[in-house]
């Protein structure tokens, strides 16, 4: 038993940092499974982890209930931002949210009165790791819904073909501005409860290195599925960890190399619901084409039994 | 019912006017004037590169127009966005093709019945009681359609794994959801075999007295002598014949564009 104590305190912040990663991969994923590659997820998250944070300092409430301020302080981010980038084509837009990711840095350090400027704000509360687990569950729920609701074949209709989209009168547009606003909420979620884990925020918290998680993540767990970015966070985050104990001289070789092999191998991600479907398509065929054949295994699958 | 479809006969759906569209220095359709009466199956020819697919772009709002208007029911569309003019009531099905990859068939109806069976963002995201009978309704809809096209067990497979003539239905089916009144059809027949393009005809004849009008690109003189109730026919961005399918087919002028003019053949048969 103690062995299995000793491991759980080693890694808890591991765990606590996994999910607090998988609102940033689900803050990415919102804004990709409309068919938009944007880093700006790291600045909605520094305006809910600044925002949030400050509001804590000021009201000295717990910071569960400051949450809500600092996800709609990221959707507004968000929503005027979408108003700028949405005019952009898709490259450009990528560049222009890794530009915005310099510009947040810079405007951090000059708002000291909100951030802290350079010296940084130290928060004296924590989040307990349960409170962590239940958000990720409310956000698993709201994924969920919104993947299998209007909204969820509206943004891949956007993706696969935005002409196409819109004239089945889904307004392209309308759709990527809504994923916009739901990767600023969820961001400014994430940017908070990470403040919560570090108790501690400078200029350097929120920057590429964040971006380089969530993008990763994304792309290892699946871009076609919300399940994909929450597992490629945790692996994401547990890897370097992994590295650190296995081969500490590799530590940041190891990550490279497995976003590449993946790239390669698996350009669709862990998670593919095509795959799984043209799988199971295949399977039911086969099964079909089996029954057709040897009436005796027709027979036993109509007895309700598992013939191979 | 008879009574209505003659009453809707006699009205004008679409107005299309001295509509132009250039690529570069390419007139791909230059002062284009045509109508569409209410209740009738429309029929666009022309030999290739005359501009069909261009007019189509334009109607459904896939394009923007240089110059002219093309009136729906009234309303002059040739500033709107395309999902604008759907939610007008103009849907469309495409040349090659386009269904959504990695959807199902009956995800790609779905995603044409949202424009009139939609709830709001926080109806579905609460769960609310309206936005899941919404969704069933949207699915329900969707699995009638895609009888109406014969596709109900292909429902749950990949649209890209099926093969091409049940793709374009897949196609007419995700266009009907939009619930239009206006259906364009894009070449529906082009790389069928003669039953499944027999089918299609039965099809859109079927919608006609549904109350739909139907505007169909088609190169078959065979299935447009036999399908459509008027027609236009293009050559170079321009109008060269107007009338009933036999009228058009008879026309010198349409004769001389696709099977050469008599000058040619004269010619011909000198060489020989």
């Amino acid at each position: 038993m103690q062995p299995l104590v000793e491991f759980w305190r080693a890694y808890q912040s591991t765990v606590a940092f996994a999910i607090v990663n998988a609102f940033f991969a689900l803050s990415t994923y919102s804004v990709l499974s409309a068919g938009i590659l944007s880093f700006a997820t790291v600045t909605y998250a520094a305006m809910g982890g600044f925002v949030g944070a400050r509001l804590v300092l000021l009201t000295g409430l717990d910071p569960v209930f400051l949450l809500p301020a600092a996800m709609l302080a990221g959707a507004a981010l968000a929503y005027l931002v979408a108003l700028i980038f949405l005019r952009l084509d898709s490259h450009w837009m990528a560049l222009a949210s890794l530009a915005l990711i310099l510009i947040t840095r810079v405007v951090v350090i000059n708002v000291p009165s909100v951030t802290g400027g350079v010296n940084g704000l130290s928060l004296p509360v924590s989040i307990p790791l349960g409170v962590l687990v239940l958000l990720l569950l409310v956000a698993i729920v709201v994924y969920h819904r919104l993947s299998v609701s209007w909204y969820g074949i509206a943004t891949r209709a956007v993706r696969e073909d935005p002409a196409v989209a819109s004239s089945l009168g889904i307004a392209p547009r309308r759709i990527q501005t809504i994923a916009f606003a739901i990767s600023g909420a969820i961001g400014g979620i994430g940017g908070m409860l990470l403040a919560l884990a570090l108790q501690f925020l400078s200029p350097d918290t929120y920057f590429v290195n964040i971006a380089f998680t969530m993008i990763a993540g994304v792309v290892l767990g699946g871009s076609y599925h919300w399940v994909g970015a929450i597992i490629g966070a945790a692996v994401f985050t547990a890897l370097p960890v992994l590295a650190q104990a296995v081969i500490p001289d590799f530590q940041e070789v190891a990550n490279g190399v497995a976003l590449l092999l993946i790239m390669i191998f698996l350009p669709r991600g862990l998670v593919d619901p095509r795959a799984i479907r043209l799988r199971r398509a295949a399977r039911e065929g086969q099964g079909e084409a089996l029954a057709a054949a040897v009436p005796a295994v027709a027979a036993a699958r109509r007895a309700g039994g598992d013939a191979p | 019912m008879a009574a209505r479809a003659a009453a809707q006969a006699d009205t004008t759906l679409l107005q299309v006017e001295a509509i132009g569209k250039n690529f570069g220095g390419v007139a791909a359709v230059s002062g284009l004037s045509m109508t569409v009466r209410s209740g009738s199956v429309a029929g666009v020819m022309g030999p290739n590169g005359a501009g069909k697919t261009t007019l189509v772009n334009l109607i459904s709002g896939l394009l923007p127009s240089d110059s002219g208007t093309i009136r729906f029911g009234g309303t002059e569309i040739q500033r709107l966005a395309a999902h604008d003019i759907a939610a007008l009531g103009i849907a469309r099905t495409y040349q090659n093709v386009r269904l959504f990859s990695g959807m199902t068939v009956l995800e790609q109806v779905m995603a044409g019945c949202f424009l009139r069976r939609g709830t709001s963002l926080w109806a579905s995201f609460l769960g609310l009681p309206k936005a899941v009978a919404a969704r069933k309704a949207v699915e329900a809809h969707a699995m009638e359609l895609l009888e109406r096209v014969q596709l109900v067990r292909q429902a749950q497979l990949l649209a890209e794994t099926l093969s091409y003539g049940e793709q374009r239905r897949v196609e007419i089916a995700r266009a009907l959801g939009t619930g239009p009144r206006l259906l364009l059809l894009d070449e529906p027949t082009a790389g069928m075999n003669v039953q499944e393009s027999n089918e299609i005809g039965s099809l859109v004849h079927s919608l006609r007295d549904g109350g739909l009008t139907v505007l169909m690109v088609e190169h078959n003189v065979r299935l447009v002598k036999e399908f459509c109730d008027h027609v236009t026919v293009m050559n170079f961005g321009r109008l060269l014949a107007d009338g009933t399918p036999a009228e058009c087919i008879a026309h010198p002028d349409v004769q001389a564009a696709y099977f050469g003019n008599t000058a040619d053949a004269d010619r011909i048969r000198a060489l020989r």
